[in-house]
C-alpha cells in the first residue's frame, strides 16, 4: 500500500473526488470534485436527498468503489492506488462496516459472526472468543451470543453488526443508513450506542443517512446535493 | 482464511437448503453406487473372460513347436521328459500340463465331425477346464488310459453315448493316416457348447502310441498370479530355445482385446454417469451462489479475499461429493453383497459364450477401482465448482450489497 502525507489527526482525506456512473448510456455525475477531510475521533453524518452522492462518497472511502478523479487517503493510505487484494486488506484491517440490512451471515451465530472478521485477520481462537464475547456484552446483547441472525430482532441484528464492525478496533466505522430498517425507539438506542462508542472509545464514525435523528446524534453534519458538499457544520 | 471456518460455513450452507442439496446428494449416491456395482460386474466379466481363456487348455504361458499355430499337427512337436517340471525358483506356478493335440475326425454310426484330439495326463489337468467340468460316466484314470471323454454336445451330434465305441482318424508322425477305435468313458459338460463339440480327450500315452511318436505338441503352464507371467516367460524362452513361448494374450487375442476393453469400459461407464451428474452439481452450486449474492458481497466488503470465496464454493461442492461418494460406495458394496454368487445369464447363454464368458456373472469389486471412483468423483466435484466459484468472485461487493 502506498502512503500519502496527511496530518496525524486526519483519518480520511478526499481531494477533488469525482465519480460518474453510466445509466442507460447517460452519464450520471454522482460526485463532482469533492474535497472532504475527516478527523480522528469525529462522528460525521453525510446527508442529502437521494442521488446527492452521500452513499457514493461513503463507498469510495470504504474502498468498495473507485473514483474517476481525485485522491482518497484512509489513515494515510492512498486508496486509489490499491489493487483488489490490497483493498480487501484495507477494509479488513482499518475499516468497520455497518450496513443498512445488517448483512450478517445467516448460518453463523451472533458470536461466530463477530469472530468471523477476526478469523479473517488471523487472530488466535482464544483471544477471538474473548473479544467477541466482550464486544457483544458491551453492546448489551451478550446473552444472545449463540443465536443465529434469524432468531434476532432488527435492532439486535444491527447491534451484532456493530459489534462485528468494532471488535477489530478499526480506525474508521462506516455506517450506511444504519437506521433504515429500525423503528424510532430502536434507532434512538442504536444512536446512543454509536455516540457512546465515539465518546468513550474515540471510534471515528462516518454515516450516510436520510434520518434527521441520526444527523442529530453526529458531532458534525455534511450535506451533499448534486454530487457536491453544500453544507459542512458542527452540531 | 482458516479452512476450519470455511468448512464450517460450507457445511451449514449445505444444511441451509436441505431439500435441494438432499436431492443432489441422492443423485450423487445413486450414481456412485451404480458405478461401483457396474464396475464390479465389468471386472467380474473381465476376470471371467481371462479365466475362461486361460482354462481353455491355454494356461498363462504355452510352449509350442514353431509353426504349430499356423499348421497344427503332430509333425510340429517337441520332445520333453515325461517327468519334466519347471525349474526351481520359478514362483507362482499353479501347475503344468504336457499334451499332444492334433486335428482329427471322429465317427460314430450316425455321424462324422472334425475335432481336436487331445492326449492328456489327467493328473496334470487341474489347470484346465477339464478338472471342473461336470462329468457323466468316468474321467480318464491316467496318461495311459486308452478310452476317450467327449463333450455332451458332440455326443448329441454323433447320436452316441457312454460306453459306445467311436473311430478317430488322425495323421501319424510319419505322415500316414492312423485310425483307431476308442470307447467313451465319460461325457463332459463344459460352460460353452463350442468346447464340448471341439475337444475330445484321451490319455497322452495312448495318443502318442496312436501317432507313433513319444513327443508333445504343447506345454501349458498356469500361474497363481498373472503378474508373475513375464518373469516365467523369460525363463521359458531361455529354457526352450527354438520353440515358441507365448502367453495367453498372444494365444487368445480376442479375449485379450476384450480384457483391455473392460479396463476402458470401467472409465467410460464412470464418465457417462458422473459426467451427467456434473451438470446437475454445477446448476445446484450456481443457484446456491446466486441466492447468497448479498452475503458473498458482504464477505468481500468486509475483507474476504477472492481466493477465500473460491475456497468456500469449492469446499461446499467437495463436502457434498465426499458425503455422496462415501454413502454411494457403501450402497454399491451393499448391492454387490446382495448379488451373492452372481447374476445368472443362462437365458442369454449363446451370446454370453460368444464373448468367452461363463453364464454366471460374478461381481468382482476391486479396491483400486473403488479408490479411483472416489478420487475421480471428488476431482469432478472440484471441477464442477470452478464455474460457480468464478461467478462468485465476479460479483462486485458494491453491486451485491445493493441487490
Amino acid at each position: 500500500m502506498s502512503d500519502v502525507s496527511v496530518g496525524n489527526g486526519v483519518v480520511v482525506d478526499c481531494a477533488g473526488v469525482s465519480r460518474t456512473y453510466q445509466e442507460d448510456a447517460v452519464p450520471v455525475h454522482a460526485l463532482r470534485g469533492v474535497d472532504f477531510q475527516f478527523a480522528r475521533g469525529d462522528f460525521v453524518s453525510l446527508s442529502g436527498p437521494s442521488g446527492s452522492g452521500k452513499s457514493t462518497l461513503l463507498n469510495l472511502i470504504g474502498g468498495l468503489d473507485r473514483a474517476d478523479a481525485g485522491t482518497i487517503a484512509v489513515d494515510g493510505v492512498a486508496v486509489n492506488a490499491l489493487s483488489e487484494s490490497e483493498l480487501s486488506d484495507l477494509r479488513l484491517h482499518k475499516i468497520g462496516f455497518v450496513f443498512q440490512s445488517y448483512n450478517l451471515i445467516p448460518v453463523l451465530s451472533a458470536q461466530e459472526n463477530v469472530e468471523f472478521i477476526m478469523q479473517l485477520q488471523g487472530v488466535a481462537p482464544g483471544e477471538r472468543a474473548e473479544r467477541a464475547v466482550e464486544s457483544l456484552a458491551s453492546l448489551g446483547i451478550g446473552e444472545l451470543a449463540h443465536r443465529r441472525p434469524g432468531e434476532l430482532s432488527g435492532g439486535q441484528q444491527q447491534r451484532v453488526a456493530i459489534a462485528r464492525a468494532i471488535v477489530t478496533h478499526p480506525v474508521l466505522l462506516l455506517a450506511d443508513e444504519p437506521s433504515a430498517n429500525l423503528d424510532s425507539g430502536t434507532t434512538e438506542e442504536l444512536l446512543k450506542l454509536l455516540r457512546r462508542l465515539n465518546d468513550d472509545r474515540g471510534i471515528s464514525i462516518l454515516t450516510a443517512t436520510h434520518d434527521p435523528m441520526v444527523m442529530g446524534y453526529a458531532k458534525r453534519r455534511v450535506v451533499l446535493r448534486d454530487g457536491a458538499i453544500v453544507e459542512d457544520s458542527a452540531n | 482464511m482458516p479452512i476450519k471456518l470455511l468448512f464450517q460455513m460450507s457445511v451449514r450452507n449445505i444444511l441451509r437448503h436441505r431439500r435441494r442439496n438432499g436431492m443432489m446428494l441422492a443423485a450423487v449416491v445413486v450414481a456412485v453406487a451404480a458405478v461401483v456395482m457396474m464396475n464390479s460386474l465389468i471386472r467380474g466379466m473381465q476376470q471371467d473372460m481371462a479365466d475362461a481363456a486361460v482354462e481353455n487348455l491355454v494356461g498363462h504361458v504355452k510352449v509350442l513347436a514353431p509353426g504349430y499355430r499356423d499348421d497344427p499337427g503332430i509333425q510340429k512337436n517337441f520332445e520333453l521328459a515325461s517327468d519334466w517340471r519347471p525349474p526351481d525358483g520359478v514362483a507362482e506356478v499353479a501347475g503344468w500340463a504336457m499334451r499332444v493335440r492334433v486335428p482329427a475326425v471322429i465317427m460314430s454310426e450316425r455321424g462324422t465331425r472334425g475335432i481336436q484330439f487331445v492326449g492328456v495326463n489327467p493328473r496334470q489337468e487341474g489347470i484346465s477346464f477339464l478338472s471342473s467340468a461336470r462329468m457323466a460316466g468316468e474321467s480318464l484314470k491316467d496318461a495311459s488310459d486308452g478310452r476317450i471323454i467327449i463333450g455332451q454336445a458332440l455326443a448329441e451330434q454323433l447320436e452316441t453315448g457312454l460306453g459306445r465305441r467311436l473311430v478317430i482318424i488322425t495323421q501319424g508322425a510319419d505322415g500316414l493316416n492312423r485310425e483307431a477305435g476308442f470307447r467313451i468313458a465319460g461325457l463332459y459338460d463344459a460352460d460353452g457348447e463350442g468346447m464340448e463339440k471341439f475337444f475330445v480327450f484321451t490319455g497322452v500315452d495312448a495318443l502318442q502310441k496312436m501317432v507313433g511318436a513319444a513327443v508333445f505338441t504343447e506345454l501349458s503352464i498356469r500361474l497363481h498370479q498373472e503378474p508373475a507371467l513375464f518373469a516365467l516367460k523369460e525363463i521359458l524362452v531361455e529354457l526352450f530355445t527354438g520353440l515358441e513361448v507365448l502367453d495367453w494374450r498372444e494365444l487368445e487375442p480376442q479375449a485379450a482385446a476384450m480384457f483391455i476393453f473392460a479396463d476402458a469400459a470401467v472409465l467410460i461407464w464412470f464418465f457417462v454417469m458422473m459426467g451427467a451428474l456434473v451438470f446437475g452439481l454445477v446448476n445446484t452450486l450456481v443457484t446456491s451462489v446466486m441466492e447468497r449474492i448479498r452475503e458473498l458481497g458482504m464477505l468481500r466488503a468486509v475483507g474476504m479475499r477472492p481466493r477465500s470465496v473460491v475456497a468456500q464454493v469449492v469446499i461446499e461442492s467437495s463436502v457434498l461429493m465426499l458425503i455422496g461418494v462415501a454413502v454411494g460406495i457403501a450402497l454399491g458394496l451393499a448391492g454387490i453383497f446382495a448379488m451373492g454368487d452372481g447374476l445368472d445369464l443362462s437365458l442369454w447363454s449363446e451370446g454370453v459364450e460368444s464373448f468367452g464368458m461363463r453364464t454366471l456373472l460374478r461381481p468382482v469389486p476391486l479396491f483400486d477401482d473403488v479408490l479411483l471412483i472416489a478420487l475421480l468423483s471428488l476431482g469432478l466435484g472440484v471441477v464442477a465448482s470452478l464455474y460457480p466459484a468464478w461467478r462468485a468472485i465476479k460479483i462486485k461487493p458494491l453491486e451485491a450489497l445493493r441487490r
